[in-house]
Parts: structure tokens; C-alpha cells; sequence
């Protein structure tokens, strides 16, 4: 459909709304399941390490980071979309979305095992769970035409 | 010599960001996938946006002779795909049309 001349307001409406559909669809569709489940898993031994005492941390954090790195690229293979290191569909707010709830249980894990009886298994699971289930959920949403 | 009708409104048009190539539903959900990311692979957009194969062709073609869009064909899993990119003028003149849009409804609110 060709277009001429000014158009509505809400006609200018609708189409920024469907651009901005479409980069979250680009942003949370095509991953594997298994993107979500082996990166919550890593953050999940992220926050095992962090929990535990000595500095088991700085090795797990090594792999989990290069891990991550391959499994991005792995995953971006199997979705055929290409993002750069600079550039990426999620926006900040999408990020915080998906890492935020993940990231606040590692800090509050950390915090509650100082002043209570916090297992680190627990917390563990907690982070892998929300984080998969986050990812796995935004992706079958995104998903849906 | 007086100018034809439609040029001044194009001419504005042009001037303002708003790009009538770019604004067809279609092209301007293509613009949207390709601005965040390197490049798509023409598949992965076929289901993205939901559309006939032969819609997508016709639509990035009329990209690609804009110079907004480039192709580049590459061969994996012995399968030859074709991943499209968005030009850094496709990029700046998505980007203008966006904020012609929102010029747009910022003032159809005022």
C-alpha cells in the first residue's frame, strides 16, 4: 500500500505501534528453549558460587560469562537473527524485565545469608527458575501472532 | 514553470523525515525488525512478520532499490539463505520517519 500526502494522528498511532510490536517480536522471539533454561542454569551456579564461602565465584563467573557468550551466539544461529555486541532488540527496559528479578534474588540471597539461615541451593534454583521462566514465557508470548 | 501539485507536499514531507516508501505497513514492520539488529535472515522474517513469501520479496526489493536494504547471501546447513541488513540511509531515514510519526500524533494530541 502506497501512501500520499499527511496522515491522521491516529493513523501515525497504529503505525508506530506496530513498529514497536515488531522489534519486541525481533527482541523475544525464535529462541530455543534451551537458550533459557541453560542460561538460567548458569545464573543459578552464579548464585550457588556467590553464596558459598571462599572464591569459588571468580571461576564460575569465568565460565558462566564465556559459556554465555558461545550459547548467545548458538542461539542467534538458531533463531537467523544477527544482533552485535552494541546493538540489540531488547531494550533497557526488556532486560530489566528479564535479568532485574534474577539479579535481585542473587543480591538478596547474598544479604539474607549474612543475617539467616539462606541456603544456597534454594536460592539457586529460585534464580534458575525465574529466569527461564521469564525467558520461556516472553518468548511463547512474543511468539503468538 | 510552476511546480506540479504533489511536489511541494513532497518536498515538505521529505524535509519533515516523513517517508512515504518506508511508511507502507509492510515496509515500515521490515524497518522496525532489521533497525535494532545487524541483520535477519530472510525466514526468520517471513515468521516474524507473519506475511506471504512473495509479499516479503516484493517489499524488501522495493527496500533494496531505495538503497535502504542489502542482501547477502550465505550458505549453512547446505541450504543458501539470504540475510538482509539495514543500510546505515535506511537506518537514518527509518529513524526520521519515526519521529515524523510521533511528530505526528504529538501534535494530533495538542
Amino acid at each position: 500500500m502506497e501512501t500520499n500526502g499527511r496522515i491522521s494522528a491516529d493513523e501515525a498511532s497504529a503505525a508506530l505501534a506496530a513498529a514497536q510490536r515488531t522489534r519486541s517480536r525481533v527482541a523475544w522471539s525464535g529462541y530455543p528453549a534451551w537458550y533459557w533454561l541453560a542460561t538460567g542454569a548458569g545464573l543459578g551456579a552464579v548464585c550457588y558460587a556467590v553464596l558459598q564461602p571462599g572464591w569459588w565465584v571468580v571461576p564460575i563467573a569465568v565460565v558462566f560469562a564465556v559459556t554465555s557468550v558461545l550459547g548467545a551466539r548458538a542461539a542467534s544461529r538458531a533463531r537467523g537473527v544477527r544482533e552485535g555486541c552494541q546493538r540489540g532488540a531488547m531494550t533497557v527496559r526488556d532486560q530489566l524485565v528479564l535479568g532485574g528479578p534474577a539479579a535481585l534474588l542473587i543480591l538478596a540471597g547474598a544479604v539474607a545469608s549474612k543475617f539467616a539461615a539462606w541456603t544456597p541451593d534454594v536460592a539457586a534454583v529460585l534464580v534458575f527458575v525465574v529466569f527461564a521462566g521469564t525467558g520461556l514465557t516472553l518468548s511463547a508470548r512474543a511468539a503468538r501472532p | 514553470m510552476t511546480a506540479p501539485a504533489g511536489a511541494g507536499q513532497a518536498a515538505e514531507a521529505a524535509e519533515d523525515g516523513f517517508d512515504h516508501l518506508i511508511h507502507a505497513p509492510a515496509r515500515l514492520r521490515i524497518c522496525a525488525a532489521l533497525d535494532p539488529v545487524r541483520e535477519i535472515e530472510f525466514g526468520a522474517l517471513l515468521t516474524l512478520l507473519d506475511i506471504s513469501k512473495s509479499a516479503l520479496s516484493k517489499h524488501v526489493s522495493v527496500l533494496a532499490d531505495a538503497g535502504y536494504v542489502t542482501q547477502r547471501r550465505a550458505v549453512r546447513d547446505t541450504r543458501q539463505r539470504v540475510w538482509l541488513h539495514l543500510t546505515e540511509t535506511g537506518r537514518s531515514a527509518y529513524r526520521a520517519h519515526v519521529a515524523a510519526l510521533r511528530r505526528i500524533v504529538g501534535d494530533g494530541r495538542a
